[in-house]
């Protein structure tokens, strides 16, 4: 007999005591391997019951302890190849077509169960022999003969993926199939791949998407030829959580991002376009119609997309561009700037909806927005002048039931279109005219509203516009100040003022808007000597100073009695008394018919010296109004007034007013002229903030060259308006005539700073 | 410079008895002193190539009248240039003028005269006219010829303008750069548009720039060429009117 002493204690690494090399006997080699061999075919023959595992792990321990590991080894890989091909295989081939997944899942799961007890028994040679000869290990030879045999065998393999893709197809057909089928499927494949997952990849996972790419690309075209955006979207949110909930179910979650991505590149990605411009269905329409909750749904299904959401701003802003344009451009309507603010108001208040609840606030919506009301508002360029006249409107008196808050409210959004505004410097010019009267004219709704809207605007664009805006405010105050102090003058040096009740408004002039030319006026006697006892009053106060009357900013009130002369019938016979309020211009008118009865224009031309304009103005609010404002009367009663028509007292006037305040016939905006003067002055002021802006860089900086120049000039002055390249450069020719620049000798193209 | 219809004599040696040897730069001293030395003035021939003050100035006299003996004016100016057998429109007047420094174009006052005479070594008509062809390749050098160019600005103008009027610029456009392709094209151009009565330096010396950058096509213009607008104007104008010129790229 063989005596076998097993050396004890193998350190691993140490020195080994070498036991005294025993040889084992073949025939005791082939007996264990029998054995072995027996046992791991009643394993799978599932009869493992009868077996011991102690023995057969010590069988396996003593076969690779005597250095027959490779023996043990190569004999396993035979039997359980045998094993697979000639029972498993047969079996699994014969199920094609009857049970063919249950078969093969049956297969795989004793597959595993008996190679975990095969590889149980074997532990010993996986620790040792398999480690050393870094091979498979039992259990990974296991699976990789059951792929290579089974699984991969030609028609199985097929045969399966048909099957597989088959169950998904039907599924998503709307039939109810063996999710679990699918699923002992799937996991199996995953296992197979040992540590990767290139086998469910190829054998499952690739033909899947491929057929889900097809299948979805059908499905899309069928279903956008049919349906609107809205239920398009709906439908296609729905598939993908099917496809996602599929994926994780039954599939391997793995394959969840993979195949929503295809979904999305098939049914919106490729769509994008089509969907969003759908007729009577599209982002438009829905903007139209104020579908917010579906252009919510719009928004989030395109997000998921690369380009999907620019898709739909481009479309969007193409709408509000459209819109914007229509409302600037219509000339028809664009008489009107309150109602011209007002609607792009309400454009903008729309699209802002759409921001917040369709749009999520997304930046690029509030960009796109931006930018396409830039463009638009500045089509127009009485924009800057309309928006003045409307937060005019909003800050005189009269103003039907608006709150503080919510003029303040109005204010605010009036401010954010102010600031889309290209030519800021237009606007300033207009606010101060608009201020001017305001103040003047006493129609101020509250002083704290009109400062309120200033601070708004210094924020905006510094202080420079706005210092001179508060000291027009000043001048208000300080001209209160001097009116009590002229007042208690007066009372104290018991000086004549003529019967006039004088108030002066001092105003000085860098601050407030200037005209052309102060308009000539003949005044009056009385008002006249007034002013001049005022204006020693104030010239004693401050010497060096000079005080020019500026009539067509004034105002007066007049007694007036109306048919203290035998009148004509239809006229009532009492005389009656009121208080006239008019203009300068119209107390110099009325005064004259206190000497003569019937004044003609001509006369009245020549008397009053007053500019033309301003007197048609004037005689048209007086005589050619409504008949309660009608103080005189025209003869004949025609539009025009030509030189000879002639002007008198209208004594059958009557009023239910004591005080009548006669309203000027006014334009709402400018007349066409004076939009052009107005203009001019602002190219004039704009053709000087380009010199100072050119001569500031250059006294910094020394020496730049042109483009560069042209671009920072551009860049300083675009807080106010934008200065085009031609004239900016028309300014550098002229500064360099009266020596401010010159050419670089070597370089024509670069300036130097002339000191 | 106007054009004298008359022929004076031509210019022989004047009884010039004051050669000093070696004397060749200006000095006003000089001028007075005479030579002693006769022997030595037997020793020069015909051929005379030295320079003298004395006949210079004698020289200017034919060209002054008793009115005005110090200025050379239009009228000797025309004589002058009949006696040298040049084009008073001619641009080697220029390139005298510049040499002589002169202030105001159809006048030479004696200071001048003498000035740009001495350096050109000329006391008489014959040396000036052997000098013409050195005069004219001066032009030939570029720096040279902005140099005149430059001058002739000043030259042309009326001291009362700080700029060129337009017609006298297309003048003289056409005396300085005869042989550029884009002319008269710029001449008619500010001629026709009657925002540009006058030229201004900036101007004018960019038009130089512009003939020598700027090919006749325009292909080389740039718009951020940083050109004064009026050349901007000029080339929209071309290219609006003349169908030959390729469109802006």
């Amino acid at each position: 007999m063989m005596k076998s002493t097993l050396p004890k204690d193998k350190i691993p690494g140490k020195m080994r005591i070498r036991a005294f090399p025993m040889t084992m006997d073949e025939k005791y080699v082939e007996r264990i391997w029998s054995l072995l061999k027996n046992a791991i075919q009643e394993i799978q023959k599932k009869n493992n019951s009868g077996l011991s595992f102690e023995e057969l792990y010590r069988n396996a321990y003593t076969m690779v302890l005597h250095k027959h590991g490779e023996r043990l080894y190569t004999g396993l890989k035979e039997v359980v190849t045998q094993h697979l091909e000639t029972k498993v295989r047969e079996d699994v081939l014969h199920s094609l077509h009857n049970g063919f997944l249950q078969t093969l899942n049956n297969a795989w799961t004793d597959h595993q169960t008996s190679m975990v007890m095969i590889r149980d028994i074997l532990m010993y040679m996986d620790r040792v022999f398999v480690q050393q000869n870094e091979v498979d290990n039992v259990y990974n030879l296991g699976l990789i003969i059951f792929r290579d045999q089974v699984v991969r065998y030609g028609c199985i393999r097929d045969h399966l993926r048909q099957t597989l893709l088959e169950l998904v197809a039907r599924e998503r057909r709307g039939e109810v199939v063996d999710r679990l089928a699918i699923r002992n499927a799937c996991q199996m494949l995953m296992v197979l791949g040992i540590n990767s997952r290139a086998v469910y990849e190829e054998d499952f996972e690739k033909p899947f998407l491929h057929q889900s790419s097809e299948f979805y690309r059908m499905e899309s075209q069928k279903f956008l030829a049919e349906n609107s955006a809205a239920v398009y979207i709906n439908r296609v949110e729905a598939r993908i959580s099917e496809e996602a909930e599929r994926a994780r179910h039954y599939l391997d979650e793995s394959t969840e991002p993979r195949v929503v991505s295809v979904l999305e590149h098939e049914l919106i990605e490729r769509h994008m376009k089509t969907i969003v411009e759908m007729e009577n269905s599209g982002v438009v329409h829905m903007l139209t119609h104020t579908r917010t909750s579906e252009l919510g749904c719009v928004y989030k299904l395109l997000s998921r997309v690369g380009e999907g959401l620019r898709t739909v701003a481009d479309a969007v802003s193409a709408h509000l561009r459209e819109q914007g344009r229509a409302l600037v451009t219509d000339t028809l309507h664009n008489t009107n700037a309150i109602a011209y603010v007002q609607n792009l108001l309400d454009l903008k208040d729309r699209f802002d909806h759409f921001l917040q609840n369709s749009f999520n606030n997304d930046k690029i919506f509030k960009h796109m927005i931006t930018s396409d009301f830039e463009y638009f508002l500045n089509l127009n360029n009485k924009s800057p002048e309309f928006l003045s006249l409307f937060i005019d409107g909003k800050l005189k008196k009269g103003e039907k039931g608006m709150s503080e808050q919510e003029i303040e409210a109005v204010l605010d959004k009036t401010m954010v279109l102010f600031r889309f505004l290209q030519e800021k410097d237009v606007f300033e010019r207009y606010y101060k005219q608009h201020l001017a009267k305001r103040l003047l004219l006493n129609k101020s709704v509250s002083d704290d509203s009109e400062k309120n809207m200033i601070s708004k605007l210094k924020t905006e664009c510094g202080c420079q516009f706005t210092s001179k805006l508060e000291g027009m405010f000043k001048d208000m105050t300080v001209s209160n100040t001097i009116m009590d102090e002229f007042k208690e003058h007066v009372l104290s040096s018991g000086l004549n003022l003529y019967g006039v009740d004088l108030s002066v408004r001092v105003l000085t002039t860098g601050f407030w808007p200037t005209q052309s030319a102060t308009p000539k006026c003949n005044i009056p006697a009385a008002p006249r000597n007034a002013f001049e006892v005022f204006r020693s009053f104030y010239l004693a106060k401050h010497s060096g100073r000079q005080l020019s009357l500026q009539p067509q900013l004034g105002s007066a009130d007049l007694h007036a009695t109306f048919g203290a002369a035998p009148a004509s019938p239809p006229a009532p016979a009492a005389p009656r008394r009121h208080i006239i309020q008019v203009s300068t211009f119209q107390m110099c008118v009325l005064l004259l018919f206190n000497q003569r009865d019937r004044l003609t224009y001509e006369e009245l031309l020549n008397e009053t010296d007053i500019p033309e304009k301003d007197l048609v103005r004037a005689l048209q609010s007086l005589a050619m109004g409504k008949p309660t404002q009608r103080i005189l009367i025209k003869h004949p009663k025609t539009k025009e007034i030509e030189p000879s028509h002639q002007f008198y007292v209208n004594d059958a006037f009557t009023s239910k007013l004591h005080r009548v305040k006669i309203q000027t016939v006014a334009a709402k905006g400018e007349s066409e002229p004076e939009r052009r003067e107005t203009r001019n002055k602002v190219d004039e002021d704009r053709k000087h903030e380009i010199e100072a802006a050119i001569v500031r860089i250059m006294k910094a900086r020394k020496k730049m060259a042109h483009t560069l120049l042209v671009a920072e000039v551009t860049e300083q002055l675009r807080v106010r308006f934008l200065p085009s390249p031609v004239v900016i450069k028309k300014r550098i020719e002229g500064l360099i005539e009266r020596e401010y620049l010159a050419r670089t000798p070597d370089d024509r193209k670069v300036y130097n700073y002339v000191a | 410079m106007p054009r004298s219809s008359k022929r004076t004599r031509s210019g022989a040696p004047t009884s010039g008895n004051d050669v000093l040897p070696g004397a060749t730069s200006i000095d006003e001293h000089h001028h007075h002193k005479r030579s002693r030395n006769s022997s030595l003035r037997r020793h020069l021939k015909a051929e005379d190539t030295s320079f003298s003050v004395k006949k210079c100035l004698s020289w200017f006299k034919e060209y002054t009248s008793v009115s005005e003996p110090d200025v050379l004016g239009p009228e000797g100016m025309e004589k002058f240039c009949a006696d040298l057998g040049v084009d008073p429109e001619n641009v080697v007047m220029l390139v005298i003028a510049y040499k002589m420094g002169a202030k105001q174009m159809g006048f030479f006052t004696q200071e001048e005269w003498l000035k740009g005479l001495t350096e050109l070594q000329c006391d008489n008509v014959h040396k000036l006219q052997n000098k013409l062809d050195y005069l004219r390749n001066l032009l030939n050098d570029p720096h040279i010829f902005k140099a005149i160019y430059r001058y002739s600005y000043d030259f042309a103008r009326d001291k009362e303008q700080r700029s060129l009027d337009t017609e006298v610029a297309g003048a003289l456009l056409g005396v300085l750069l005869p042989r550029w392709a884009l002319r008269a094209a710029l001449c008619e151009f500010i001629a026709r548009e009657r925002r540009y009565r006058v030229v201004n330096r900036d101007q004018w010396c960019n038009i130089l720039e512009f003939s020598r950058t700027v090919d006749a096509h325009l292909a080389s213009y740039d718009a951020d060429g940083a050109w004064p607008v009026m050349l901007d104007e000029f080339v929209e104008w071309l290219r609006a009117n003349d169908s030959s010129m390729p469109p802006a790229s």
